[in-house]
């Protein structure tokens, strides 16, 4: 876990990085989108973190090929896919826009990508990756006539038709159902397993905790921080958070909470429900949980206030300088 | 299929929307209802009248307009769509992307102003081989080098539909007939000398021979085609 990284020259990029960003950087006009980032991805699920306009897209863009960074230098899967149709085609691209041919039918959607990667076996290719999503390949409705979940599962499919060595998707999940949320995500799962490079954006926080233990995140253009996401989760302990609580003897537990040497804050908020600050939310966790039990309390609810992805940020971005 | 085969394939479906379909069949049936009337009136010299009808409707406004509406959509739609990056992404040659997108619109452009030409053509003068051969040839190269001109410039503006009206009414019908310098720089000078040659019928700046009025279009369709290569290798995709 780093805060944020400084490339050693010596050891950084790591020998297995299939994803390597060297300081770049991408402006449009006076708005600077991505500014002097350097990632490393490895083999495996990683997820780009970010809020909405922190410049995820762009960076992913200019990993893909798509744009060109100003400044800085771009190597995926042994080439630059700019200027190496071959490394290119070693990516699978889930782009972020809604779009999907719409007056084709899925299967030639995912037949065209087969074709175009210049694959042999393109019907049995483009079955086997609309299975993969669990689309029916004999579907007759053009993509048009799709949901959001059902045009974003062609999307994935299509990136996944020519087995690629890096998958790089922007929001993919963006759009599916609970059920289909948790399916691709076990697929992204076993295709990190598998020795793929998964790389996927996102500014949900609680999509990324499921996605995977690495991240790199993203905040206004600047990479804020990359690890091991219980890494940041931890380094958010470690600074003063709030939470809420809800029970029954508000009052009581408030007295007891304010003894406490960790609880640097404390506003009751009327008679069931206290807001804390503490300094050390390991420890308050643990003590709150006794205080009420000692008192005969109804512990409710303890719902954290800072762990919202905003907070998140407004810490990495802090800490980051 | 190969890859080429495909992305023509695609281009070609995307092309034949309603909007398009009706404006060729309008501009067509306005072909040949002049032809009609002008063929019926019993003109005084009926390969000239036939001459000037394919001159300035044909070569004119509707060969341009067709090809500017097909053309300016191939690669320009797929970007106002955003899904240009499914094609561009992948490792078929830029080249081939381009290609394709000229040919598609060609292929509904070339056939669909011939036919229509020719028959108003032959509405007006008979069957007089020197005005349908001519009409033929000069109609075939217009829509092919305009094709390709709108091609490029479907995927450099946004409004390629709009800056492309301007080129064909403010440039070629209004600047370039303003003397024969910058008559070289419009299009429609060659595929109008083809006609003016063929016919014998002497066209206002169409002092061309066919030779060059063939071999010009050529280069000028190569280098929108090599132009177009260069700008999807060069270009950011969304």
């Amino acid at each position: 876990m780093s805060l944020p990284p400084a490339p050693a020259a010596s050891a950084w990029p790591p020998s297995d990085a299939t994803i390597v960003a060297y300081d770049v950087s991408k402006s449009f006009g006076s708005l600077v989108a991505v500014s002097s980032v350097s990632i490393a991805v490895q083999p495996g699920v990683s997820a780009l973190l970010g809020p909405n306009g922190a410049g995820k897209s762009t960076l992913l863009r200019m990993l893909s090929g798509q744009i060109r960074p100003a400044s800085g230098k771009v190597w995926v899967a042994g080439g630059d896919p700019r200027a190496d149709a071959e490394a290119r085609n070693r990516i699978g691209l889930v782009p972020q826009q809604d779009g999907v041919f719409e007056r084709e039918k899925a299967l030639d959607v995912v037949r065209l990508a087969a074709i175009l990667s210049q694959l042999d076996n393109v019907e049995e290719r483009a079955r086997w990756a609309l299975g993969l999503v669990e689309l029916d390949p004999d579907m007759t409705r053009p993509v048009g006539a799709f949901s959001k979940g059902m045009r974003q599962r062609v999307k994935i499919a299509q990136a996944l038709v020519h087995d690629p060595l890096v998958l790089m998707m922007d929001e993919p999940l963006n759009g599916l159902d609970p059920r289909q949320r948790k399916q691709m995500i076990s697929l992204f799962h076993e295709l990190g397993n598998r020795g793929k490079t998964v790389l996927v954006s996102s500014h949900v926080l609680e999509e990324v905790e499921r996605l995977g233990s690495h991240v790199i995140v993203i905040s206004k253009g600047r990479l804020a921080a990359q690890g091991d996401f219980r890494g940041i989760r931890g380094l958010m302990d470690n600074q003063p958070l709030r939470f809420r609580i809800v029970c029954d003897k508000a009052r009581l537990v408030a007295a007891q909470l304010v003894a406490q040497s960790t609880v640097i804050g404390c506003n009751v908020e009327s008679d069931t429900q206290i807001e804390i600050t503490t300094a050390d939310a390991r420890t308050f966790r643990r003590s709150i949980a006794a205080i009420c039990r000692e008192h005969d309390a109804r512990l409710e609810e303890i719902a954290p206030l800072d762990e919202d992805l905003e907070s998140v940020f407004r810490y990495l971005v802090g800490a980051g300088g | 299929m190969t890859p080429f085969f495909t992305l023509y394939r695609l281009f070609l479906r995307n092309q034949l929307t309603t909007g398009r379909l009706v404006l060729i069949g309008a501009l067509t049936a306005i072909a040949l209802i002049i032809g009609f009337a002008v063929g019926t009136s019993d003109p005084f010299d009926p390969v000239d009248a036939a001459t000037g009808i394919v001159w300035f409707f044909g070569i004119g406004l509707m060969v341009p307009i067709i090809s500017l509406v097909l053309a300016s959509s191939a690669l320009g739609d797929l970007q106002a769509d955003e899904t240009l990056v499914y094609l561009w992404h992948r490792k078929t040659p830029r080249w081939q992307l381009a290609a394709a997108a000229w040919l598609a619109p060609a292929t509904i452009a070339v056939p669909a102003t011939a036919i229509g030409l020719s028959l108003c053509a032959v509405l007006v003068a008979g069957f007089n081989a020197k005005v349908f051969f001519g009409t033929l040839l000069a109609v075939v190269v217009a829509a092919i080098v305009y094709s390709a001109a709108f091609t490029l410039l479907g995927l450099l503006f946004r409004r390629a539909l709009i800056i492309g009206l301007m080129y064909l009414f403010i440039w070629e019908q209004f600047m370039a007939r303003a003397g024969g310098g910058a008559a070289t720089l419009s299009i429609n000078t060659y595929p109008s000398s083809i006609l003016a040659k063929i016919t014998d019928i002497e066209l206002f700046l169409a002092d061309r021979s066919i030779a060059t009025g063939v071999i010009v279009p050529i280069v000028i369709s190569l280098l929108a085609l090599f132009f177009t290569s260069w700008r999807l290798d060069r270009m950011d995709v969304a």
